[in-house]
C-alpha cells in the first residue's frame, strides 16, 4: 500500500541519515552552532536561578488563559522575527541576484542563495508569517483578552486551551526543526499540485509542510470552540449580546471563520499526504488526478483564513480608537453587522485566488462581485473608526499610533484589493508582486493592530505600562520601513515583475530593489527599538505602574479588573449594566467601588497533560515527516492513551475560600491605590494638558478616593 | 443557572432520548435506504430521474436523523446546537455547490469534449 | 444614555453578582462537541467536493468504475447494521433517563457489537477491491471513491474505542457529570456517523453504481 521511496529508508530511522543534516551549508551551520549555545546558555540559566520549578509550576502546566496567550504572544513575537529574517534574506537576495553580472557565492550563481534554498525560504517565510505569527499573536490576544471583557473566570475549556497552545508550539518546533535536519518545502507556501508531488519533491521537505500545516489547524481549531463556547456560554449576568465589546464580537466572527474553514485545509493537506504516502492520484499530472481541485480546496480555507486573521485585528482597532478619542464607538450595531457580513462573504470569494484558472466568465464574475462586496462592510469599518474620532479629544498616544497607522494601511490594502477583485487587471497583474504588496499592506494591518495591542493591552497583563517614547520611536521606524519596502514593490509589480524570483533578470529594476533593501534595513532598527522598548520599560516598571484603568479613559470590562489581572480574573462576578461598562460605572461614579463581601470560587487544576499530549503531537509530526513508523504509531497510541487516561481521572479542580480571596484583593487594592493616575500621555515625560482631563462629569468623582488624583492632571 | 451539583441524570439534554423517537428515525431512514437501494439494484428510473428520487430519499432520512436522533429543534437547551447547525449548512452548500459548478465550468470552457459526467 | 446600549438606571444598578454559580457544565461541554462536530462535516463536506470533481468519467483512467465494483445490497447490510447500532445506542440513552445502568450498558455493547460488524463488512469490501487489484493508487476516481469511504471508517474505529471506554467508566463510576455528559458527546458523535452514512451510501456507492 505504501508508495516506493526514491532514495534510502530503513525500519529504524525511516529517512533520516547522517546526510540530511546540512553541516555544510555556510548560512545554516553557524546558525546551527548559535541555537545550540543559546539553548545551552538558556537551560545553564535557568538551572543556575532555579527557576525549573518556577517555569513548571507556572507555566508549563498552566490553565490559566491569560499565561497561555502570553505563551501564545511569545511564540508568535519569535516566529514573527524568524519570518522577518526570511523576508530579510529574500530581499538581498533579490537586490544581489539582479542582472546577469552580479556575482554569485556559496554555490549559487547568482547572489548566495540557490533556487532551491530560496525556494525553501520564501515557503517558510509566507507559511510562518500566517499562520505561525499573525494567528498565534491573535489567537494569544483573544484567549487573554475575551474571557475578561465578558466578566468569565477562564475560557469554557482550561485544558483544552492549554492543549492547543501546546499544539501551535509543536508546529513552531516542527517547522524550525526543519531548518537543521532536512530541508523544508520549496512549493510556496501554499504549494502547488503537482510540484509538491513525490516524484518531484522526493525530500522532505514537502511533508514538513504538510504536517507542521496539518498542527497549526488542529491547534487553531481547537482554540476556535474554546472561544464560541467560552463567548457563548460564559457571560456574566448582564453581559446581553449587545453590551458585548466589538473585540469579543469580532473574535466571535473569527472563530466562526476559523471552526468551519480549517477543516478544509485539513482535507487538502490529507489528500496531499495521501498522494506522497499512499501514491493515490488526487492531484497528479496522470491516472485522473486534477491539480487545480488542490488549488480550490486550499482557498476554500485560504480566503476565510485571511479574514479570520483580519476580523480580530479590526476588533482591537476598535477598542483603541474609543478609548484615546474619549469617546464610545461610532455605529457599534453596524460594526457588528459588517463582522459578519465579512465573515459571511468571505465563504463566496476564495475563487479570486486563481481567477486565472479560466473557469469562464460566469464563474469569474460571481467571484468578482463577491469579492467587492467585502469593500462594503469594510469601508463601514473604516468610517466608523473616522467618526469615532471626528471631534473626539484624540490622545496621539503610542498605541492609538499604531491603530492609525493600521488604518491608512487598510484603506492602501483594501483599494489594491478592489483593483484585484476586477478578474481583467488580476489576469494582467496576477503572480506579479503587485499582488504581494496588496496582501503585505493587508497582513501590515494586523502587524500594525497587534503592535497597538501589545501597548494597549500590556499594562492588563503585567501591571506597568511600556514606554511611549520607544513605542513611538519604533512606530515611526516601523512605518518608514513600511513604506520603503512596500512602495516601490507596487510600481514593481506594475512594471512587471513576478513574485518569487531567485534571480531578477532586469537591471533598470535595481534601484527599487534598492529602495526595498534601505527599508528592510530601517525594519531591522524598529526590531531594535522594539528590544530597547521592552529594556526600558521592564526597567522602569515601577515609574510606569497601571492602576485598573491604564489609560484613565477604557471603556470595556477588561479594564475594570487588576492591572495585573489576578488569576482568577474577577473575586466577584461583575453585573454588567450597559454597553462599555466600565465607562458607565466612570460616568456615575461607581467604577472604584469593590464588592462588598467575597464567597468561595472554583478554579481548574494545573496538568501536565496538555504539554505531554503537545510534545507527541511533534513527535508524531517528525516521525511522520521521516516515515519512521514505529515512531508515528507509537506517539498516535501514546497521544490515545494520555487522553483516556485523562478523562479517567477527570479534573475536580480547586477551592479558594472567600476569606483567601478577600485578602488577595486587599493586597491588589493597595497596589492599585499606588499606580492608579500616573498616565500621562504625549511622549517622554511631558504633561498632555487638558487631552488626558478624566471625563466630562469630574464632580462626580470628587469623593471618590482612587480616581481623585487624576482631576489634576 | 447551575446544574454543577444537582444530579446530571436530570440534564434536559438526557431526558429528551425517547424510544419511540429513537425507533421513528431507525424505521424511516431504513425503510428509505431500503427503497433508495431497491431502486439503484434494479435500474427503475433513468439515471436522471433516479439520481433525483434517491436525493429526495436521502434528503427526508436526513432530516429525520436530524430531528430524532440529534434531537435539532428550538427547544431552550438546544437552541445553540440548532443555529450554529444553520450556520453551517449554508457552508456546506457553497463548498460543495461552488467547486462542482466552477470545474463543471472550467471542463466546459477548457476541454469541451469531456464533459460527459460519468 | 444611548451611547451605552440599554443601560439600566444607575440607582437601581446591580454591580457584582456574588450568587452567580456559572455557567452549565453539561450544556457547556456538548455545545462545544457539537461544534467540533460541525467541522468534522465539514471535513466530509470538502471530502465530497473533491470526490464530485473526481468522478468524471476521465478521473477514472479508463480503469474499474463504481458501477463495476459497488454491489448495492452488500453495501446495505453494512447501512442496516450501523443503523441498528446507533439504535441500540439510543436505546441505551434511554435506559439512562431512567437510571437504568443495566440498561445502558448493554445498548452500548449493542452498539459496539454491531459498529464491529459495519467494521468487519467494510474491511472486506475494501480487501475485495484490493483483490481486484483497486487501490488507491488505480486511479484518482478510485482514490477518491476510498478515502472518502474510508474516513468514514477511521471515525467508526474511533467512536468504538471511545465506546469501549464509556463501558468501563459507566460501570465502574456510574453517573456523574463526567460520565453523563461524555455519552451526551458520543451519542451526537455516533448519530452524526449515521447521518454522514446517508450522504456517503447514497451519492459515493448507489450513485456511483448507478452512473
Amino acid at each position: 500500500m505504501l508508495v516506493q521511496l526514491p532514495g534510502g529508508w530503513n525500519p529504524l530511522l525511516g529517512r533520516l541519515a547522517l546526510d540530511q543534516i546540512p553541516y555544510d551549508n555556510p548560512i545554516l551551520a553557524p546558525l546551527f552552532v548559535a541555537v545550540v549555545v543559546g539553548t545551552i546558555l538558556l537551560f545553564g540559566l535557568i538551572t543556575y536561578y532555579r527557576k525549573w520549578g518556577y517555569l513548571w509550576k507556572e507555566w508549563l502546566t498552566t490553565v490559566d488563559h491569560k499565561k497561555l496567550g502570553v505563551m501564545y504572544i511569545i511564540i508568535g513575537l519569535v516566529m514573527l522575527f524568524r519570518g522577518f529574517i526570511d523576508g530579510l534574506m529574500i530581499r538581498t537576495q533579490q537586490v544581489w541576484a539582479n542582472g546577469p553580472h552580479s556575482s554569485g557565492v556559496f554555490g549559487a550563481l547568482h547572489g548566495y542563495l540557490t533556487p532551491f534554498h530560496f525556494g525553501q525560504v520564501y515557503s517558510a517565510h509566507g507559511l510562518i508569517m500566517i499562520l505561525l505569527a499573525a494567528t498565534p499573536l491573535l489567537v494569544g490576544f483573544m484567549n487573554i483578552i475575551v474571557p475578561i471583557q465578558i466578566g468569565a473566570r477562564d475560557m469554557a475549556y482550561p485544558y483544552l486551551n492549554a492543549l492547543g497552545l501546546w499544539i501551535t508550539a509543536a508546529a513552531a518546533v516542527l517547522i524550525m526543526i526543519s531548518l537543521f535536519v532536512g530541508d523544508f518545502a520549496h512549493n510556496g507556501w501554499f504549494g502547488y499540485a503537482p510540484i509538491f508531488e513525490l516524484q518531484y519533491s522526493p525530500g522532505v521537505g514537502v511533508d514538513y509542510w504538510i504536517w507542521t500545516l496539518q498542527l497549526t489547524a488542529l491547534g487553531t481549531t481547537l482554540g476556535g470552540i474554546n472561544l464560541l463556547v467560552t463567548i457563548i456560554k460564559m457571560r456574566a449576568p448582564g453581559m446581553t449580546w449587545f453590551r458585548l465589546p466589538i473585540f469579543v464580537w469580532t473574535s466571535l466572527s473569527a472563530n466562526i471563520i476559523a471552526l468551519t474553514s480549517f477543516p478544509a485545509l485539513q482535507v487538502a493537506l490529507g489528500l496531499v499526504a495521501a498522494d506522497r504516502y499512499l501514491g493515490s492520484h488526487f492531484f497528479t499530472a496522470g491516472f485522473g488526478g486534477n491539480l487545480m481541485l488542490y488549488t480550490n480546496l486550499f482557498w476554500i480555507w485560504g480566503h476565510p483564513e485571511v479574514y479570520f486573521v483580519i476580523l480580530p485585528a479590526f476588533g482591537m482597532m476598535s477598542e483603541i480608537f474609543p478609548t484615546f478619542s474619549e469617546k464610545p464607538l461610532f455605529g457599534y450595531v453596524t460594526m457588528v453587522a459588517a463582522s459578519f457580513a465579512i465573515a459571511g462573504v468571505s465563504w463566496m470569494v476564495w475563487l479570486h485566488h486563481f481567477f486565472t484558472m479560466g473557469a469562464g466568465p460566469q464563474v469569474n464574475s460571481f467571484f468578482s462581485v463577491a469579492t467587492m462586496l467585502v469593500g462594503i462592510p469594510t469601508g463601514v469599518k473604516v468610517f466608523n473608526w473616522a467618526f469615532t474620532m471626528y471631534r473626539g479629544r484624540i490622545t496621539y498616544s503610542a498605541a492609538m499610533l499604531w491603530a492609525i497607522g493600521a488604518l491608512f494601511m487598510l484603506l492602501v490594502g483594501g483599494m489594491t484589493g478592489m483593483m484585484l477583485a476586477i478578474p481583467a487587471i488580476n489576469y494582467m497583474v496576477h503572480n506579479s508582486v503587485f499582488v504581494i504588496a496588496h496582501f503585505h499592506s493587508m497582513l501590515l494591518v494586523i502587524v500594525y493592530a497587534i503592535f497597538g495591542s501589545v501597548i494597549f493591552w500590556f499594562p492588563k497583563v503585567f501591571g506597568f505600562r511600556l514606554d511611549e517614547y520607544w513605542a513611538k520611536v519604533m512606530f515611526w521606524l516601523f512605518t518608514a520601513g513600511s513604506a520603503l519596502v512596500f512602495v516601490p514593490m507596487y510600481m514593481l509589480g506594475f512594471m512587471g515583475m513576478t513574485r518569487r524570483l531567485d534571480y531578477v533578470f532586469n537591471p533598470a529594476w535595481h534601484p527599487y530593489l534598492e529602495v526595498m533593501e534601505v527599508g528592510i534595513a530601517v525594519y531591522c532598527l524598529s526590531v531594535l527599538a522594539f528590544v530597547v522598548l521592552l529594556y526600558v520599560s521592564i526597567r522602569d516598571r515601577v515609574k510606569n505602574r497601571a492602576g485598573a484603568d491604564a489609560w484613565g479613559t477604557a471603556r470595556s470590562l477588561e479594564w475594570l479588573a487588576h492591572s495585573p489581572v489576578p488569576f482568577y480574573n474577577f473575586a466577584v462576578t461583575p453585573h454588567v449594566n450597559a454597553r462599555d461598562e466600565l465607562a458607565w460605572r466612570r460616568e456615575h461614579g461607581m467604577d472604584a467601588l469593590e464588592p462588598e463581601r467575597y464567597v468561595d470560587i472554583h478554579m481548574p487544576s494545573n496538568t501536565g497533560m496538555a504539554l505531554y499530549i503537545g510534545a507527541l503531537t511533534f513527535v508524531l509530526g517528525f516521525g511522520l515527516t521521516w516515515r519512521i513508523w514505529w515512531l508515528s504509531l507509537l506517539s498516535l497510541a501514546a497521544i490515545i492513551l494520555l487522553m483516556i487516561i485523562r478523562s479517567f481521572r477527570g479534573d475536580d479542580g480547586y477551592i479558594i475560600t472567600g476569606a483567601e480571596l478577600e485578602r488577595m484583593e486587599k493586597e491588589a487594592l493597595r497596589n492599585r491605590a499606588q499606580a492608579d493616575g500616573k498616565y500621562v500621555s504625549g511622549g517622554r515625560g511631558q504633561v498632555a494638558g487638558t487631552a488626558i482631563a478624566y471625563g466630562r462629569n469630574g464632580a462626580s468623582m470628587g469623593g471618590d478616593p482612587f480616581n481623585s488624583s487624576r482631576d489634576g492632571i | 443557572m447551575s446544574h454543577g451539583h444537582s444530579d446530571p441524570v436530570q440534564h434536559p439534554e438526557v431526558q429528551m432520548s425517547s424510544v419511540r423517537g429513537y425507533l421513528s428515525g431507525f424505521l424511516i431512514s431504513v425503510l428509505l435506504m431500503l427503497a433508495a437501494t431497491y431502486m439503484s439494484a434494479t435500474h427503475a428510473f433513468p439515471p436522471f430521474g433516479l439520481l433525483m428520487v434517491i436525493t429526495v430519499c436521502a434528503a427526508i432520512a436526513t432530516i429525520a436523523q436530524t430531528y430524532f436522533l440529534l434531537h435539532i429543534d428550538t427547544a431552550e437547551h438546544n437552541i445553540w446546537n440548532t443555529v450554529s447547525l444553520v450556520l453551517f449548512i449554508p457552508l456546506f452548500v457553497l463548498t460543495i455547490g461552488l467547486t462542482w459548478w466552477m470545474f463543471s465550468q472550467l471542463y466546459l470552457h477548457t476541454m469541451p469534449a469531456m464533459t460527459g459526467m460519468h | 444614555m444611548s451611547a451605552h446600549g440599554n443601560a439600566v438606571d444607575p440607582k437601581k444598578a446591580v454591580l457584582w453578582d456574588t450568587e452567580y454559580h456559572g455557567h452549565d457544565v453539561i450544556s457547556t461541554r456538548s455545545l462545544g462537541f457539537f461544534l467540533y462536530l460541525l467541522s468534522d462535516g465539514m471535513i466530509f463536506a470538502t471530502l465530497f467536493a473533491a470526490y464530485g470533481v473526481l468522478s468524471y468519467s476521465h478521473n477514472y483512467f479508463g480503469g474499474p468504475t463504481p458501477s463495476q465494483f459497488v454491489h448495492p445490497w452488500y453495501t446495505f447490510t453494512q447501512t442496516v447494521s450501523l443503523f441498528l447500532s446507533v439504535l441500540a445506542y439510543g436505546m441505551g440513552m434511554a435506559a439512562m433517563k431512567n437510571r437504568n445502568r443495566g440498561g445502558l450498558i448493554s445498548g452500548l455493547l449493542g452498539a459496539l457489537v454491531l459498529g464491529v460488524v459495519f467494521l468487519a463488512l467494510d474491511v472486506h469490501d475494501m480487501a475485495v477491491l484490493a483483490g481486484q487489484g483497486i487501490t488507491v493508487a488505480t486511479s484518482a476516481g478510485a482514490s477518491a471513491f476510498i478515502v472518502l469511504t474510508q474516513v468514514h471508517a477511521a471515525h467508526i474505529f474511533f467512536g468504538l474505542i471511545w465506546i469501549l471506554v464509556m463501558i468501563a467508566q459507566v460501570s465502574s463510576r456510574g453517573f456523574t457529570t463526567d460520565t453523563v455528559g461524555r455519552l451526551l458527546s458520543l451519542r451526537m458523535f455516533w448519530h452524526l456517523q449515521a447521518i454522514i452514512w446517508v450522504f456517503v451510501y447514497v451519492f459515493v456507492y448507489l450513485w456511483g453504481y448507478m452512473s
